[in-house]
Order: structure tokens, then sequence, then C-alpha cells
């Protein structure tokens, strides 16, 4: 039974915090575990995290590597081999929100990793360093990589807002 | 979904440590052709450089070092860069290597510092 006053209008006045111990614990618990959720082990913002994993489908396994870095997120496609491939860094631009997108190694006749890279930071709004070793002329391919590490952008928690 | 039992096939190490006073990290990846080293103090890649070794055939090797994004006039970086090439050399490998440096100064000091811990942490 919840202890209570009365008060000059005989109301009863109940006093918020005796709401029971057990219950405000377990909200607390609630809330630690969405945090847990969204954040990483390492609760500094300014820590590295490294995420790796790979992906089995139609005979091909794709790797993927996310790196977070404080502002900037660099990320590996690897297609079946761990081969570098070609470099490419892509970000907003001010002000008037475009995306920009430059080869940084391997050259601009194969630019697969180009258009990844791009879309990436029009969907999640990071500063993005690309190592892309998937090979040209395979438009599912890109598209399917693609689909899984924005997706994972999105469920580590590290977008910001779309462009 | 992934059913493979494989181990990922990009090994990589990450450390985290103060040089010269400021925080440093640092993280070195080995991939089939190339070697990743990112060293930074101001939370992004920073300045990205490429270091390689030349085909030749004099029994010294020639490298070449290039920065392909960012500071071009810090020849402390290119001298970074530089170093940890050669080590990569004299370790057997011929892997060329992509070096982001992320530094808050541009000291010598702090250049020793990054070379001696991703030579300590190395992965060749």
């Amino acid at each position: 039974m919840a202890q209570g006053n009365l008060d000059s209008n005989g109301d009863i006045t109940c006093p918020t915090s005796i709401v029971g111990e057990s219950s405000s614990a377990n909200v607390n618990a609630g809330l630690d575990r969405l945090r847990i959720n969204s954040a990483d082990e390492n609760d500094d913002d300014g820590a590295v995290q490294i995420t790796c994993f790979s992906d089995l489908s139609d005979d091909l396994t794709l790797h993927f590597q996310i790196i977070r870095l404080h502002k900037q997120i660099y990320a590996w496609i690897g297609c079946n081999s761990a081969k570098f491939g070609h470099l490419y860094a892509a970000a907003p631009t001010r002000p008037n929100n475009m995306v920009n997108v430059t080869s940084l190694l391997g050259g601009a006749s194969d630019n697969t990793g180009s258009g990844i890279a791009r879309r990436i930071v029009l969907k999640t709004g990071l500063n993005v360093v690309l190592a892309c070793n998937i090979p040209k002329d395979s438009p599912m391919l890109e598209a399917a990589a693609e689909k899984k590490l924005v997706s994972k952008l999105i469920d580590l928690g590290y977008t910001k807002s779309k462009i | 979904m992934d059913a493979s039992s494989a181990p990922f096939p990009v090994p990589h190490k990450k450390l985290s440590l103060d040089i010269q006073g400021n925080k440093t990290d640092i993280v070195i990846c080995s991939y089939d052709d190339h070697f990743l080293v990112i060293a930074t103090q101001i939370g992004s890649m920073g300045t990205t450089l490429h270091a390689r070794k030349e085909e030749g055939v004099s029994i010294h090797p020639t490298f070449s070092v290039s920065v392909i994004f960012g500071k071009r006039d810090e020849p402390v970086l290119v001298a970074c860069a530089r170093q940890l090439i050669e080590h990569i050399s004299n370790c057997g490998s011929s892997r060329p290597l992509v070096l982001s440096l992320g530094l808050k100064d541009h000291s010598v000091g702090t250049l020793k510092g990054v070379v001696t811990a991703v030579i300590a942490n190395r992965l060749w």
C-alpha cells in the first residue's frame, strides 16, 4: 500500500518516489539494455571500434570490415578474396548537402566502389573511406554488398541523418 | 547467412597509446596484397600515404612514397611511411603500405612514437 499524507484540501498526496525499488530497478535495467544495443563495449566516444563479418550468397563470399573512428568510417568490402582493391573517399559537402567522391588508389577506370561510397554517404550522412575489390560490371553484386554494408552501419548505430 | 567456420581473412590489430601526450589509436590490417596502418589522434584518418617497394635488380631496394590524400607539405608524414615500408621490406614482404596519419603535431618525437608502436605490433 502506498504511503501518503493528507494535504489541506483533504486529498491524499503520494510522494512520487515511492513506486517501489524493484520497479525502478527494472526501468533502469531496461534502459541499460537499450543503451547496450546501440553502444559498443567501450562507452568512450573516441575509441576505435572494428567490426568484421562475412556473408555467403550465390557461391560468393562477401567480406566486410568496418572501422569506426570518431569522425569517420573506414570500410572494406572483399569479394571472395582479401585483396585491398580500390580506395575511395566520400563525404557530404556544405553548403548544399551534396556528396563528393574521389578515387585515392586504383584509378578511375573501374568505379564500382565509388558508386557504393557515394550511396553510403547519401544514406547515412557519414564521412566514409571505402576500399572495395568487387569486380566491375557486376551490378547485382555491387547492390547486394552495398545493402548489407548500409544495413550493418544502421544496426551498429553509426549513422547520422540522411542527406 | 554466413555458415562458414573460416576465420575472417583479414587479420588486424588495434591498440591505443599515448604519444607525446596525445592519445593515439592505431589499427593495423593485413590484406592479401597490402598492409593498412591507421594512426589517429584526431578521430579521422587524416593524411593518407601509399608506399611501395620499387621493382629493381640492384641489391638495395628503393621505395616510392606518395601522399594520396591530405597534407602534401609535411615531410614527417612521408618519413614515417618511408621508415615503415623499409621495415616491411626488411622483414621479407614486398606488399605495399597504405598509411593514414591523423596527427595533432608533426614533430619528430611523434613520428618516432608512431613508428615504434606500429613496429612493435606489426603483422609482417
